[in-house]
Order: structure tokens, then C-alpha cells, then sequence
């Protein structure tokens, strides 16, 4: 599940790589969500992995994730 | 309209920026233009500049040290060679050909 801003270049580049590598996912625009559930998504994120919420941040498997689009990292993680 | 801006405004205001500051714009076009887009969306839906990279906090006050340029934005240059969301680099990092990477937000230094 990939959680991202429709405003942002990074997280346009790290749909396109998860696209190009042919990844099936989903995705959310969180600026294009209430803010109220865009809040509650976040507080979740922040407690489950303990870490600040910034965006791309992708949960991977239900158990993994990444926040920002480091290339190098998402091909680890990724094994691509 | 006087609350709403045009993707051509709002390249004018990067470009402000950039020149005021001494500073210059992603040459990638095509990223330069997603953000432009970005700011430009923000703008017409909150009434100001937020960072395309950035959400909001959920009022102007709140958002304000995200307001582009962003306050973190001269120390992110200084330190990486470009502000968070790379849409302003430093002359110098655009001279060695850099590319901009994710950096982290310094919003989150005191949470």
C-alpha cells in the first residue's frame, strides 16, 4: 500500500518505479482524502512503525515499509 | 479570480524566489512541473503556496513554516544542495551536475 500526495514529485517518481518494475499495488492520495481520516491514517502508520509520517510511505506485505523514495533502499527492499 | 492562480503565476513565483534567493530551479522539466502543478493545486485549494511535498497540518497558521519557500528550505540547500521537495537547488549543485534525492524533513527534528 503505497501512501503518497498528489502534489509531490517523489512520490510520482516512486509510482513510476514501482510501475516500471510491474509491482501491483495500491495506492492512496492522501491530500485528496478528508483530513480527519487522513489523521487517523497517519496516527496508525506513526504508532505501528514508529516513525514520522512522510510521504511516499509504503507498507509492504502488511509488515515492511519505506518512507521517501530512496531508489537504492526501495531496490533492496524490493529485490529488484 | 483574486484567490486563484494559474500554473503561469505560479512559475513566475518560483522564479522569484529562485532569483531573490540566489538560488536556481530544478532543470529536470519534468519534475519541475509536477511541483509547479503541485503548488499551484495547493494554492487554489488552501489559499497559499504549501509545499507540494508536504500535507497540511490543516489550517495556514499550522502550515505556515511549510509556505513556500519553506523554512527549512536555506538549510536544506546549504546542507544537501537542494530544499526537500527539489524545487530550488544551489547553483553550485546544479553546476556538478547533481541529481536531487529524498532528503530528511526537518519538520520532524523536534517531534
Amino acid at each position: 500500500m503505497v501512501y503518497a500526495l498528489s502534489t509531490c514529485g517523489f512520490c510520482k517518481r516512486a509510482l513510476a518505479f514501482l510501475d516500471a518494475n510491474q509491482f501491483t499495488y495500491k495506492y492512496l492520495y492522501v491530500d485528496l482524502i478528508p483530513i480527519d481520516v487522513k489523521n487517523t491514517i497517519k496516527q496508525e502508520l506513526k504508532e505501528r512503525f514508529k516513525e514520522n509520517v512522510a510521504f511516499p510511505f509504503v507498507v509492504i506485505d502488511d509488515k515492511k515499509y519505506l518512507v521517501g523514495f530512496i531508489e537504492a533502499d526501495w531496490k533492496l527492499t524490493l529485490q529488484v | 479570480m483574486a484567490n486563484y492562480k494559474t500554473i503561469e503565476q505560479t512559475t513566475v513565483f518560483t522564479q522569484m524566489v529562485a532569483n531573490k534567493q540566489g538560488w536556481a530551479l530544478n532543470p529536470d522539466k519534468a519534475f519541475y512541473d509536477t511541483l509547479v502543478e503541485g503548488l499551484t493545486k495547493n494554492y487554489n485549494r488552501y489559499g497559499y503556496f504549501l509545499c507540494p511535498c508536504r500535507d497540511t497540518e490543516g489550517s495556514r497558521e499550522a502550515d505556515r513554516p511549510a509556505l513556500c519557500p519553506c523554512i527549512w528550505s536555506k538549510p536544506d540547500i546549504a546542507e544537501y544542495g537542494h530544499c526537500y521537495c527539489a524545487l530550488y537547488l544551489s547553483k553550485e549543485f546544479v553546476t556538478a551536475g547533481k541529481t536531487p534525492k529524498p532528503i530528511p524533513d526537518r519538520r520532524f527534528e523536534n517531534a
